[in-house]
């Protein structure tokens, strides 16, 4: 049963892009859509069977012996929310293609996102350090096709861009999980957790691997050009869920690996992610570009999550998973929006928006919702990340991790203020700009509301979450010295 | 490392060197010692390319068929595989070693003639 | 006179154990009555009849090959070693040679094939331009490939130098001669041909003055002799390393391991695309396994010497090979220069000097003859009125115009580049695992980075194809025939399965990992 449930998460995706190339190419993002909504009802089947510690289900089949490899896959509490927040956002990409001209063959935009989901899952279902190296290879190729192959002007740039950083994360990630799993004779991420292999250097081979992908400053620099040139459901998969693999990465392999090591590099880390928050936030306010500012503002999030990580405690982690999911809802539908905004007033600069209170009142409420959830009023999705954030490092106590603990709160009214100027600018300032083109069509709905409730019941209801990745995360947590 | 020059060896060859070196010396030697003692009456004739009254009627470089190479070339292969006959003779009438190599000599040799049988059908040995 | 008759009374007939060189001489065999439809089958008849006795004579070797005792031993004067690891490479090459022999025989692209109809009528000459319409070509392609792959079957069982060297020639001069029959850009082929000629008579003598001076310091050819002698450490040390570093260039030059890899590109694009392809796919095969026999045979107990050295020509060799290739225009430049990088790779697994770096090698051999054999296959399909359109702009667009060739050569090249689940993610792994288990360190750090630069001009071929707009100068995909499309699909099998279920040709090359010395 658990390989069946397993195979048909994982497998699905891969079925439902090929499937993709063989349907009528008019009624190819119905068949998109339907097939997401199956591959999201296999990934909630998951959930049977659930329980507080260990794998809810897993498969360990030899696949590779003669070099060590396991074809080991397994879901728990902290990698099924990712798996469902990823399902989730491909209904929504789906959604949103629905009645929408694309510049090309919309099946093999479609057939590229399946891909990509079946990567994203590989990564969260992996408990061989070689299988998730695998699977967080292979995000690379589809991304950049989804880039390269349907993004703006600038394109083969940021694509490249792109292709460049991954991939040196993930020969330093291939570096990393070799010379541990040599180190430690085992490449089963499940004996591995709890420690006794590896050595500072791998983890710091490792952490930059991660850091590259979540990104944490100063690796970011990738991220707004990706972002900015991507098409809308790149946007969405790239925010929502690929800089999760950072992250997920972080706490799975990084520190739940090597908590020896990740306790001694914790400052550093959590320099960098307070450097990330407040710098991200500078950032964030000289923007001029909606969508630029969106992207750069996933640095800042990202801050948080690594900042709980860095401080290391059952909360500090918890923050992070929280957060992980808040920020893929957030941003995922923050990009949605944009998506939309740029298409109906034709510019996505700041300076030329104004006044969509008037014009779109229903798309300004929205957007107006996302912001402030993403700028973490209590309440909603964004609070809870950042609130445990800080006061994980809070917690640690000392002079280091209290001086970071109010360089973060400064960095989380510095995200406040630029929000704010975007609400401003966007929503209040009154009408003397462009018009819109048209209005909520379908698909526009059915992409927007699942991301909207998803926004509503995490702010109202974190424990949903909590209540999953407590087991697993307190386990790693005791670990640490 | 100290090497004995003598004994090492690369120190076989030094008596070599030694004679190379007389050798060049002796010949440099002569070819100076004429060219102070013979009468030096330079012409115009004496440069010519035949010294004997005949004058040079193309340049220097001329074209020889192609057919030349290849006759040579087939002379050179059976020439040098002969070498091999050579050692077989001494063996072939050793005890139990007639019928085997009388069929080893005989594959080689039909190997070369593989080689001259398709030079024949490729025209190769027609001369015009 | 006297001492002539005693040494013959002495001659003993060395023991042939003809069962295990069946294999090398059917090939060899073939190869004589391929020379002999040459000679004697009408004009007309020649294309079918050979290609038909290349295949089964391919094919009967490799049937032959399943037969041979796996125990490992010597044969032929002990000049011979049919060992685990020699069988492995021999059947490699057998069987990449026959997806070469598939593209070589390949007509329905061009008329004619790929080949020149008579080489010899001088390129620009009145007589030359009747040659590029005429339906016939020089069939003799087929003896001379099947003498080459019978060299190289000999070169990798070689169990002392001499036999190695002849082996080398037996296998090089087929290859030189191949190269300068292509069909369109007849002076670029020749000059391919003269280059690689040249340098690889240069490399030649190197091998042989190695051999000689070898011969000086053990009194003997024979790696078994060989290695007794360094291992009771007689003989003058002087001749021993200068032999050696002379021995080690002959075969580096013929790797296509910087710094002598410089022949490479001109020789791969030059040469006709069937012929570059069995050189990518074969001939690395061959030099390989020599290079393997050579060091962990002859020279294992040397290794503290020869080591950092090699280290230093994989790292050099990684990197002149990823770097240049970023810059290439040409397609099979950019494939040759892809090929010395991989063969910087491959020396990399070679140099781990354990079990697992002789079997990850073998399998990466496969692995990659396999990927660079469909890769050129491709380039074979992508033609103009000029022939084979290999200039990068020409492929732009592509992806619109034959989404199916596309899509396949998207895959070879996302496989060059490693990404997981293709043969090119297995196999470096396997390499580099291997090098790290046997503690060679920077070469595997080198080898990431290179990977990582040589990912890009894949890339941009894949870019090239699917998101360029093509402009006024893109060319023609032809239809495949039935030889390509079945190099093609065994391409793309091969490589597919070696990256999702790689198990069994590991098994495989675990055991084979095998040496008699």
């Amino acid at each position: 049963m658990s390989a069946l449930l397993l195979s048909a998460a994982l497998g699905l995706p891969i079925l439902a892009a090929i499937l993709m190339l063989f349907v009528p190419v008019r009624q190819a993002p119905w068949w998109g859509l339907g097939a997401a909504i199956i591959i999201l009802a296999a990934s909630c089947a998951l959930l049977a069977g659930r329980e507080h510690f260990g794998m809810w289900h897993e498969v360990n089949v030899r696949w590779v012996s003669n070099l060590g490899v396991n074809w080991h896959l397994g879901v728990d509490g902290l990698s099924w929310p990712l798996i469902g927040l990823t399902a989730l956002l491909v209904v929504g990409c789906a959604a949103y293609l629905l009645d929408r001209p694309v510049q090309r063959d919309v099946r093999q935009l479609l057939a590229l996102i399946f891909v990509l989901q079946f990567a994203l899952v590989g990564v969260f279902l992996a408990l061989d350090t070689i299988v998730f190296f695998v699977f967080f290879e292979l995000t690379l190729p589809p991304m950049y096709a989804i880039i390269a192959g349907w993004g703006g002007a600038k394109r083969t740039y940021a694509a490249r861009k792109f292709a460049l950083y991954t991939l040196v994360g993930s020969a330093l990630l291939l570096l990393g999980v070799v010379l541990l799993s040599i180190d430690a004779g085992t490449t089963n991420l499940v004996t591995l957790q709890g420690g006794g292999h590896g050595s500072l250097a791998v983890f710091a081979i490792l952490a930059v691997a991660f850091a590259v992908k979540s990104p944490l400053w100063p690796l970011h620099t990738w991220l707004p050009d990706a972002h900015t040139e991507a098409p809308t459901v790149g946007s969405v998969l790239l925010a929502g869920v690929l800089l999760k693999l950072g992250t997920y990465g972080f706490i799975r392999v990084g520190v739940g690996t090597m908590p020896d090591a990740a306790a001694d590099a914790s400052p550093v880390i959590g320099i960098f992610a307070v450097g990330a928050i407040v710098i991200g936030a500078l950032i964030c306010l000289a923007q001029t570009e909606l969508k630029r500012l969106i992207a750069y503002s996933s640095v800042g999030h990202m801050g948080f999550v690594l900042l709980g990580i860095a401080a290391g405690t059952t909360a500090g982690l918890q923050a992070a998973v929280i957060a992980n999911v808040a920020h893929g809802f957030i941003t995922g539908l923050l990009f949605v929006l944009v998506g939309i905004i740029k298409e109906r007033y034709g510019t996505g600069e700041l300076a030329q928006l104004g006044g969509i209170r008037f014009s779109a009142p229903r798309l300004a409420a929205i957007f107006g919702l996302a912001t402030i959830a993403s700028f973490g009023l209590p309440g909603l999705a964004g609070f809870w990340g950042e609130a445990f954030a800080i006061v994980a490092t809070v917690q640690r106590g000392g002079g280091l991790w209290m001086t970071l603990a109010s360089c973060a709160a400064i960095g989380a009214a510095l995200t406040v203020a630029y929000f704010l100027r975007v609400l401003r600018q966007v929503i209040a300032r009154p009408a003397d700009a462009v018009q819109p083109t048209s209005g909520w069509s379908f698909g526009e709905v059915i992409a927007v509301v699942p991301l909207v409730l998803g926004v509503l019941v995490l702010g109202l209801w974190p424990n949903g979450v909590l209540s999953l990745s407590l087991g697993p995360v307190t386990q790693i947590a005791e670990a640490l010295p | 490392m100290v090497v004995d020059v003598t004994s090492s060896y690369l120190g076989q060859y030094a008596s070599l060197a030694l004679m190379l070196l007389v050798g060049v010396g002796f010949i440099s030697v002569s070819l100076l010692a004429n060219r102070f003692l013979r009468p030096a009456t330079p012409g115009a004739a004496k440069l010519s390319a035949y010294e004997c009254g005949v004058d040079a009627v193309e340049g220097d470089w001329a074209r020889s068929q192609i057919r030349y190479y290849v006759y040579g070339y087939m002379y050179l292969l059976f020439a040098v595989e002969a070498i091999f006959l050579f050692p077989w003779i001494l063996a072939f009438d050793l005890p139990g070693m007639l019928v085997r190599s009388a069929v080893e000599m005989g594959i080689f040799a039909a190997l070369l003639a593989l080689g001259l049988l398709y030079a024949w059908r490729k025209g190769v040995l027609r001369w015009v | 006179m006297l001492n002539t008759v005693t040494l013959a009374a002495d001659i003993k007939a060395p023991s042939m154990n003809y069962e295990a060189l069946a294999p090398m001489l059917i090939v060899f065999g073939a190869g004589c009555a391929s020379v002999l439809v040459e000679a004697f089958a009408p004009r007309a008849a020649r294309h079918i009849v050979q290609t038909v006795l290349t295949l089964v004579a391919l094919i009967a070797g490799f049937v032959a090959l399943l037969f041979v005792d796996r125990d490992g031993l010597k044969t032929a004067a002990d000049a011979i070693a049919i060992d685990t690891t020699g069988l492995f490479l021999q059947g490699t090459i057998l069987v990449l040679g026959l997806v070469s022999v598939l593209l070589i025989a390949e007509r329905s692209l061009t008329p004619g094939g790929e080949f020149v109809a008579h080489a010899a009528v001088a390129p620009g000459s009145t007589d030359d331009k009747k040659l590029t319409a005429s339906v016939y070509s020089q069939t003799e392609v087929f003896p001379l490939t099947l003498f080459a792959i019978a060299g190289m079957m000999l070169f990798v069982t070689a169990n002392d130098l001499l036999v190695m060297f002849v082996a080398l020639e037996v296998f090089s001069l087929p290859l030189y001669l191949l190269c300068g029959l292509a069909r369109r850009r007849r002076l670029l082929s020749q000059e391919a041909a003269l280059k690689y000629f040249l340098l690889g008579a240069f490399a030649s003598a190197f091998f042989l003055y190695g051999v000689a001076l070898m011969y000086g310091y053990a009194g003997a050819v024979d790696f078994a002799s060989i290695h007794n002698a360094v291992q009771a450490d007689r003989g003058d040390e002087t001749l021993l390393l200068m032999g050696l570093a002379m021995l080690i260039i002959g075969l580096l030059f013929k790797a296509g391991l910087a710094p002598f890899h410089s022949w490479t590109p001109d020789v791969y694009q030059g040469a006709p695309t069937p012929v570059t392809a069995f050189m990518s796919a074969c001939t690395k095969i061959a030099a390989f396994g020599g290079i393997l026999r050579l060091l962990y045979v002859g020279f294992g107990e040397l290794k503290d010497d020869w080591r950092p050295l090699l280290i230093g020509v994989a790292i050099l060799t990684m990197l002149v090979g990823s770097i240049l290739a970023v810059t290439q225009q040409d397609l099979k430049r950019l494939l040759a220069y892809s090929s010395i990088a991989n063969a910087g790779f491959l020396l990399t697994g070679a140099l781990a000097m354990n079990k697992e770096g002789v079997s990850s090698t073998l399998f990466y051999l496969v692995a990659y003859g396999f990927t660079t054999l469909g890769a050129f296959a491709v380039v074979m399909l992508v033609r103009d009125a000029d022939g084979e359109a290999t200039h990068l702009k020409r492929w732009a667009g592509l992806g619109r115009r034959s989404p199916i060739i596309a899509a396949v050569m998207t895959f070879f090249m996302l496989a060059f580049a490693g990404i997981p689940l293709t043969s090119g993610f297995t196999s470096k792994f396997a390499v580099f695992s291997a090098a790290l288990a046997g503690d060679a360190v920077s070469p595997v750090i080198v080898g990431v980075i290179a990977s990582m630069i040589l990912a890009f001009p894949y890339l941009r071929l894949v870019v090239l194809m699917y998101v360029t707009e093509p402009g006024e100068s893109g060319a023609d995909v032809h239809v495949p025939g039935a030889f390509t499309s079945a190099a093609l699909t065994l391409g793309v099998v091969a490589t597919l399965l070696l990256g999702v279920a790689p198990q069994p040709l590991l098994d495989l090359a675990e055991q084979a990992s095998q040496f008699v010395r």
